[in-house]
This record gives structure tokens, C-alpha cells and sequence, in this order.
């Protein structure tokens, strides 16, 4: 892999986690708005909304590093009409923006929260498009590796994965945060610290199952990869023979992160005295499950072979 | 039908000198790592016993190959800017101005046509030697072939004249991009099909 492909990794797995990380928020706002009212789930979460813009601004920064003439950049929207590199930049720029204008007006709850609500599911449906266009930028012809259902699966796996994982983070920040200025509705029993519990045994579950669905295709792609062509053979050459660690090492973390301590979230999402562990699991099953997901994208650019010479 | 130049290659006569692969590097200047035209070994065979003797049936076989300015190019499809561009007469061309250097088209080419010039930061290809054309010359590796294995006209004509083969391995299905090259296989290309083949030049190419 060249060095400059980590300036890639990083704008995929920032785009992905941003887009994952709205979708998330969406729907626990759903959830904890017909809970707790509107207010409370405001409050819930319109800090951890803060944490999604410089996310996307990083990775879309860093996507300008792997190119040899970053100043001309902005051409690379040039080409709409064949190009899905050109299609995934346009969907960028727009989810930026949608997501922008649905932020600004959700913090100074501008207009009314069902026109908030539609400008966000709106974004919502381009950050969807975004990661199939990114998916879609991979699936050549030319890269039998890379073209295949499997490329648009683990985007959207690793979309929502580092979504629910990065969202329990930020909603256990903005409670310890809430905590801290003693604002209401922290101690025991009260609304937020609710919420709380009941938003992260929510995630565990859905990062649990996302997992799975991991473990279920990484079988499944390696089989693929065996037996497709002489060009995906030389790619799982190069993931089981070169990267063997590396695939080892990212399926341990993603399983360590996500099952073992989103299991240990959920038991102690239930036991109000053991909040802490229940704050502290969260922030270290996000740190796993997000270098896992950098090396199995590592991984995935790693074994890019081109069909015949290239 | 739309004019699309192409290379003919005789392999049949090539002995994979590489004066083609120098005479383009020396006319292009190109720097250090990128050559546009190159010349692959391909070697195969094995011991194969006969009777109560042992002997070989090994082979070698050259293949010369540039970009192949496809009819249907993948780099012109991916390329996020325009950059790569398809001439009048079918030569793929890039424009330097436009080109941004994410070396998509490099991911993409399945003959490694597109070549990253790291000084410029851009994205660089055979030309087909287009200034040479524009004045009714044949380009560099043509002219420097001493074997005159290499040729270049109309697709059409060329396929009239010398058949429809442009896959010989290790090149890819052409069916992914419809390559404007024709050729006359070597006698041992057949077997590269066999088993034990492999490229034995795989650091200069």
C-alpha cells in the first residue's frame, strides 16, 4: 500500500463514522423524545451532535492528502457523469451541508422541530447515498478484490458500527459533562441519566448484531477470494500470508469491543450503582472497535490487486 | 465507425530486446520508475520425462505493451475530472492541467498504462507519440524496433490484415476495456494457459 492510501483511510472511516454517527442520532432522538419528551432528548442530544461536523471536516481534509495536486482538488467533482470518485465528492460536499444547516438550526432551534426533523432525515438519505457512492467508487471491474457486494456491506457495517459506538461515547460525554455543571436530571432516577442507560443498552445490542454480520461475511469474502480469479487469489495472499497479524489482530478488537464489552455495557446499563463502568466500558469498546475498523481498511486497500498487469 | 489508431505487435518476431522500451523513455524523457512502454519475459515450461529420458519443454516469450488507448477505457470512465480524455483519432490522452493526482485511473488500468510522476504530482501516459502522428511519423517505439515488430494504424485495418488476437497473458480479459491492440501471438503463447507459468521480469516491469 502507498503511504499517501492512509489519507484514504482515514476520509473513509471518518465519512462513514460521521454519516453513521447522525443515523444513529436520529433514531435514538426517536426513541428517547417518545420516552422523555422533547426537551430531554434535546438535551441528550444536541452535544453529542457537535462531535459529527469536525469528524467529516477531518476525514474530508484528509481525503486532499492523497492527492498529488491537492490545490486542483476541487476538480475532482468535474467528471458527475461517469465518475463515481466525481459522485462521492458531490454527496460529500451535500451531506456536509445538509447536516450544517439541520445543526445550526437544531442549536438555535430554528423553525419548528418537524421542519428540524425533515431537514435531517433529508441529510439522513444523502449520508445513505454518500457511503453507497464510496462503496461504489471501489466496485471496478478491473478490482475483482474490490468488486463485490461484500465492499458495500462492510461500508455500511463499519457505518453504523463506529456510528453507535461513537454516539454512546459522545451521549456518555455530554452525561459526565451534565454531571459536572450539576445540571438536573443526572443523579439516580433522574431523566437524563435514564436516557443514558437505556440509549447504550440499545447500542450494545445493535453493535452486537452488527458484528455478527461481520463475522458472517468475512467467511464468506475469503472464500471468494480463493477461489474467484488468479487477481483475488493474490489478494488473500496478501491478507492471510502478509497481513495475517493484522486480519488477527482487527477481528480480535472488533469482537472484543463490540461483543465482549457491549455485553458488559448492556449488565451494567442496567445496574444504577455501577454507572462509572458502564461510562468508562463505552469510551474503551469505541477505542477497540475504531482501530479494529482502521485496520481491516487498511486491510482492504492493502490487497488491492488490478486484474492482469496492473 | 469512429477512428480509433491502435498498435499491431508482432510477437512472433519480438527477441524482447527493449529498444522500444528505451527509445520511449529516451523521447519522453520520462524520469526514474515510469516507463510507458515495457517489454514482459513470460517464462513456463518443465521437465517432462520421455521414454526413460528426462528432458524440458521450456519457453520464453516477450510481450511488448504500452497503453493500449482502449475503446472503452476505464480510466476515462473513473478519472474524477476530465483529465483523461479520448482524441479524435482514439489516442487517450491526459491533461496535465486538470489532473489532480489521486492515481485512480492507476487502480483502475488493467495494463498498468497510467504511471504516477511523484515530481509533478501528476498522473502520466503514453501519448501514442502524438506530435510525431500530427506530422505523418510513426512513434518512437515503432521507428526503433529493429525486428519491425511494432506497428500502428486503424484498428479496423490492422485487424483486417493480421486477425483479432489482443489477449496473450498476462494481459487481462479484454472484454473489461476492448484494448486497440492487435497481435501475432509467439508459437508458445498457446501454453501460457498451462500451469508454472510466470513473468520473469517482475521488477522491471
Amino acid at each position: 500500500m502507498d503511504t499517501r492510501d492512509w489519507a484514504l483511510v482515514i476520509f473513509t472511516i471518518c465519512a462513514q463514522m460521521a454519516v453513521g454517527s447522525f443515523i444513529i442520532l436520529g433514531v435514538v432522538h426517536f426513541f428517547v423524545e417518545r420516552k422523555s419528551g422533547l426537551q430531554e432528548a434535546d438535551r441528550m442530544s444536541d452535544r453529542a451532535l457537535l462531535a459529527i461536523g469536525p469528524v467529516l471536516v477531518l476525514g474530508t481534509l484528509a481525503s486532499f492528502l492523497h492527492l498529488g495536486s491537492p490545490i486542483n482538488g476541487w476538480r475532482a467533482i468535474s467528471n458527475i457523469d461517469s465518475s463515481w470518485l466525481s459522485r462521492e465528492i458531490l454527496f460529500n460536499v451535500l451531506f456536509m451541508g445538509a447536516g450544517a444547516v439541520f445543526a445550526v438550526m437544531q442549536w438555535r432551534k430554528l423553525s419548528t422541530a418537524t421542519i428540524r426533523n425533515a431537514i435531517a432525515v433529508v441529510a439522513a438519505l444523502i449520508g445513505v447515498v454518500l457511503v453507497v457512492s464510496m462503496s461504489q467508487v471501489y466496485m471496478i471491474r478491473t478490482v475483482p478484490a474490490w468488486d463485490t457486494v461484500a465492499t458495500v456491506l462492510s461500508f455500511f457495517t463499519t457505518t453504523f458500527l463506529l456510528g453507535a459506538m461513537a454516539m454512546g461515547t459522545a451521549y456518555a460525554a455530554n452525561y459526565t459533562y451534565m454531571q459536572r455543571k450539576s445540571e438536573p436530571g443526572c443523579g439516580p432516577e433522574g431523566a437524563q441519566c435514564d436516557l443514558l442507560r437505556y440509549a447504550l443498552r440499545g447500542l450494545a445490542v445493535a453493535s452486537i448484531v452488527l458484528v455478527g454480520v461481520t463475522f458472517v461475511i468475512m467467511p464468506l469474502y475469503m472464500g471468494y477470494l480463493s477461489n474467484d480469479s488468479a487477481a483475488t487469489q493474490q489478494s488473500a495472499d496478501i491478507i492471510v500470508n502478509d497481513y495475517g497479524v493484522v486480519l488477527g489482530l482487527r477481528l480480535a478488537l472488533v469482537f472484543l469491543g463490540a461483543v465482549l464489552l457491549g455485553g458488559f455495557i448492556y449488565r451494567t446499563a442496567s445496574d444504577p450503582t455501577r454507572e462509572r463502568w458502564m461510562i468508562n466500558l463505552a469510551y474503551t469498546a469505541f477505542a477497540l472497535v475504531l482501530i479494529s475498523e482502521v485496520l481491516g481498511r487498511f486491510l482492504f486497500y492493502a490487497s488491492q490487486i488490478t486484474s492482469g498487469l496492473g | 465507425m469512429a477512428k480509433q489508431l491502435a498498435f499491431y505487435y508482432d510477437q512472433s518476431v519480438c527477441t524482447g530486446c527493449k529498444a522500444c522500451q528505451v527509445a520511449c523513455k529516451d523521447d519522453n524523457d520520462l524520469s526514474s520508475g515510469i516507463i510507458w512502454r515495457r517489454v514482459v519475459e513470460i517464462n513456463g515450461g518443465d521437465w517432462i520425462k520421455q521414454g526413460a529420458t528426462w528432458g524440458q519443454n521450456i519457453f520464453t516469450y516477450h510481450l511488448s505493451l504500452s497503453c493500449n488507448h482502449c475503446e472503452e477505457g476505464i480510466c476515462l470512465e473513473v478519472c474524477p475530472t476530465g483529465a483523461m480524455h479520448k482524441r479524435e483519432d482514439g489516442v487517450v490522452l491526459i491533461d496535465e492541467d486538470k489532473c489532480i493526482g489521486c492515481r485512480y485511473c492507476e487502480w483502475a488500468c488493467p495494463y498498468e498504462a497510467p504511471q504516477y510522476n511523484d515530481d509533478k504530482g501528476k498522473m502520466s501516459k503514453c501519448d501514442f507519440c502524438y506530435n510525431y502522428i500530427d506530422e505523418g511519423l510513426p512513434p518512437a517505439c515503432v521507428a526503433a524496433c529493429p525486428m519491425r515488430a511494432l506497428d500502428f494504424g486503424e484498428l479496423s485495418e490492422l485487424q483486417a490484415k493480421y486477425g483479432l488476437v489482443d489477449n496473450i497473458y498476462p494481459m487481462p480479459d479484454p472484454s473489461l476495456t476492448k484494448p486497440a491492440i492487435v497481435i501475432t501471438p509467439h508459437a508458445d503463447a498457446a501454453l501460457a494457459g498451462a500451469e508454472g507459468v510466470s513473468i520473469g521480469n517482475v521488477e522491471e516491469i
